[in-house]
């Protein structure tokens, strides 16, 4: 199975992480590596997930990432390739 | 803005948020707030258990379509909310939920009374927070109340240090909320409105498949136009009962492991399941590889994540519901208007199957009383603007079954987590929301001895709830399987509930009137006394037959296609055109 790295975008405040990890473990998820950043925001951090996860259950587990408050965006790496893309979370505004 | 304390300031932002009503108990933690509420315009009914104040507030959210509040002090009383927010979570149920938590300096402390409830509550809740900062406050109020009302509603918890309630601060109630990562989405995108009729058009067997988001969106009156529009049959899930009225002719009822032969096989031989609302649950899909194995899905839902999460939708629509089908009712006209389906086949075949295997059950024949038929008795008398409650459980199962739902906001149950318990405390808080509007609370036996003292708190403060016990003196739906699936062991089920307590002595002692009943020919009649009583809550305890068993039922984790109608019987497949 291929890995794929998840970009995330989170506030900065306490207990993102153990929200995030918390949601992996209770949805039976595993996180093969985990790093947590700061952004040129100080108000926004970066966490870049990496799962050995496709397919259907990829997107669980960004559309169920995506639920919580604290994540602003979510950007998979797609393996073999550069340029992020595909299952763009950005919020639409139009709504 | 003006200079208050913390907890002046979080009674402020409550007003500020339109709150009338919250349930809950001081403690040490939260009793600063309780000061500015003793003043407040916001009437504060005094429970007796946390639990009571939680499922008080779902109940009271569920009839009203506000949000519901509750509130209690640190360590204990906040973990007697836990059950009721999980609750609360697994049916989509806006509520917000205050605790005190000790002082900021004593966080980490393991202190008296301190326990981590933002993060226990973290698995479940839609959201919640830590407040330690007292100008924090109004904005933790404004942000939880938006989110737990809006998108998929559900449970928010704000736990407040005491130091921040106790310190001064400024007052200034945000006008707007705005968070970067959330942002429900309630206009469906006009390509899947038209995919999504286009995909109808194209179905020669489709079905409603109904689920509570209908009640949560106010989109019954909506949902009755598209239904009638197309023509096709509707099935109403346990959360969705009251969604659809149950006397019209398209719909065939619930839906489930103890849904009617109609619906179960109408989901199962459709070849388009119109999702809305719905989350394909276990209890309705049964084995989830044989479930409506033809199907196409359209799935209409708020929830992006419920898209696809136990079942492949062919057509996804993401909005508000009542968005949704006002958007679906003009372009499925037109679509219709160059493709008109013929779905009479299968209409006849759904409903010759409803006329072969209606809801029924058989009269115990040693005389003593039929659980069903004092269900059946309580929708017919009270009539279909009132409002019910149930536990969970086998009376759960047939108050879904032999009350006859109307209306959307008049069917309360715990049907997600399954919350032993609820009836009582919901019925308070449903009652405090429709307070001209009967309300019963139909409970077990085994129900009510877990969260009964809230009819103390009922008495003292003016909300006269029903009640009917359905005391079979069991755990009764545990004592179903026992009798299905462990030989009759009756290994811990039988609770005596008909020696001990005495119900009714129990009731007068909380400040009730106590009923009892166990002839048939009393059932009517208990029911009129019940119903002429409006300034005190009743109880009657209607004792009934043990052996009574839920049908159809549909075993945990078998196919739909095995539902037993009886022990042992299936349906009659081969003279059904099928």
């Amino acid at each position: 199975m291929a890995q794929h790295i998840l970009e995330v975008l989170v506030e900065n405040s306490p207990g993102v992480l153990a929200r995030v990890a918390g949601l992996f473990s209770r949805r039976a998820y595993n996180i093969e590596r985990l790093s947590v950043g700061p952004t040129t925001d100080p108000s926004i951090s970066q966490m870049d997930i990496v799962v050995n996860l496709e397919g259907h259950a990829l997107e669980q587990v960004i559309a169920q990432l995506d639920k919580l408050i604290n994540v602003i965006s979510i950007k998979e790496i797609i393996p073999n390739k550069t340029a992020p893309a595909v299952h763009d979370t950005q919020p639409d505004y139009q709504n | 803005m003006s200079q208050m304390n913390g907890a002046s300031s979080l009674v402020a932002s409550l007003e500020a948020a339109g709150v009338d009503v919250m349930f809950g108990i001081p403690g040490g933690a939260i009793l600063p707030a309780y000061d500015p509420i003793f003043s407040s315009s916001i009437r504060h009914i005094l429970v007796r258990h946390e639990q009571g104040a939680g499922h008080a507030a779902t109940g009271y959210a569920q009839v009203t379509g506000r949000v519901g509040v509750c509130i209690a002090t640190s360590g204990p009383g906040a973990t007697n909310l836990v059950t009721p927010l999980a609750d609360a979570a697994m049916d989509s149920v806006p509520v917000v939920a205050i605790t005190g938590q000790v002082p900021s300096v004593a966080i980490g402390t393991d202190a008296f009374q301190e326990a981590d409830i933002r993060g226990i509550t973290m698995p479940f809740a839609k959201h919640n927070y830590l407040i330690t900062n007292p100008a924090d406050i109004p904005r933790a109020i404004a942000e939880a109340f938006y989110i737990a009302s809006t998108g998929r509603p559900g449970p928010v918890l704000v736990d407040i240090a005491k130091d921040a309630l106790q310190a001064m601060t400024d007052f200034k109630y945000p006008t707007s909320v705005n968070l970067a990562g959330y942002k429900p989405k309630s206009i469906p995108d006009n390509q899947s409105i038209l995919d999504a009729a286009a995909l109808i058009t194209q179905s020669s067997k489709p079905v409603f498949y109904v689920g509570g988001g209908v009640i949560k969106a106010n989109a019954s009156r909506e949902l009755l136009e598209l239904a009638q529009l197309l023509g096709a049959p509707v099935v109403t899930t346990l959360m969705a009962r009251g969604a659809f009225p149950d006397s019209h002719p398209l719909h065939l009822g619930m839906p489930g492991m103890h849904g009617t032969v109609a619906a179960v096989t109408a989901l199962q031989k459709a070849d388009l399941l119109i999702t809305l609302g719905a989350r394909f649950d276990d209890r309705v899909t049964g084995k989830l590889s044989t479930f409506a194995v033809n199907a196409k899905v359209l799935h209409a839902d708020i929830d992006p994540a419920e898209i696809g999460k136990n079942r492949f939708a062919d057509v996804a629509v993401l909005g508000d519901l009542k968005n949704t089908i006002s958007a679906l009712i003009p372009a499925l006209k037109s679509a219709l208007a160059k493709n008109q389906p013929d779905l009479t086949p299968w209409l006849n075949q759904m409903n010759s199957l409803q006329a072969a295997y209606p809801l029924g059950y058989d009269k115990p024949n040693d005389g003593t009383l039929s659980p069903q038929y004092v269900i059946e008795r309580l929708g017919k008398i009270s009539g279909p603007e009132a409002i019910f409650a149930a536990g969970v459980g086998q009376h759960q199962m047939w108050a879904s079954q032999f009350v006859s739902y109307e209306n959307p906001r008049t069917w309360l149950n715990s049907g997600g987590l399954g919350t032993m318990g609820y009836a009582v405390p919901a019925a308070m808080g449903a009652k405090v929301g429709a307070p001209d509007t009967t309300v019963w609370a139909i409970d077990g036996d085994g129900c009510f001895q877990m969260t009964n003292q809230e009819l103390t708190t009922c008495a003292l403060n003016n909300i006269p709830i029903k009640v009917a016990i359905i005391n079979n003196e069991s755990l009764g739906m545990v004592r179903q399987w026992q009798t299905m699936f462990y030989e009759g062991r009756y290994s811990n089920t039988n609770l005596e509930s008909k020696r001990v307590p005495n119900f009714p002595m129990l009731a007068e002692a909380m400040g009730c009137v106590g009923l009892s009943c166990e002839r048939e020919e009393d059932v009517d009649a208990t029911i009129e006394k019940a119903m002429g009583i409006n300034d005190q809550p009743v109880v009657i305890d209607f004792r009934v037959h043990r052996d009574a068993m839920v049908w159809p039922m549909v075993a945990a984790g078998t196919s739909n296609d095995d539902i037993m109608i009886a022990r042992e019987t299936t349906p009659d497949w081969d003279s059904q055109e099928l």
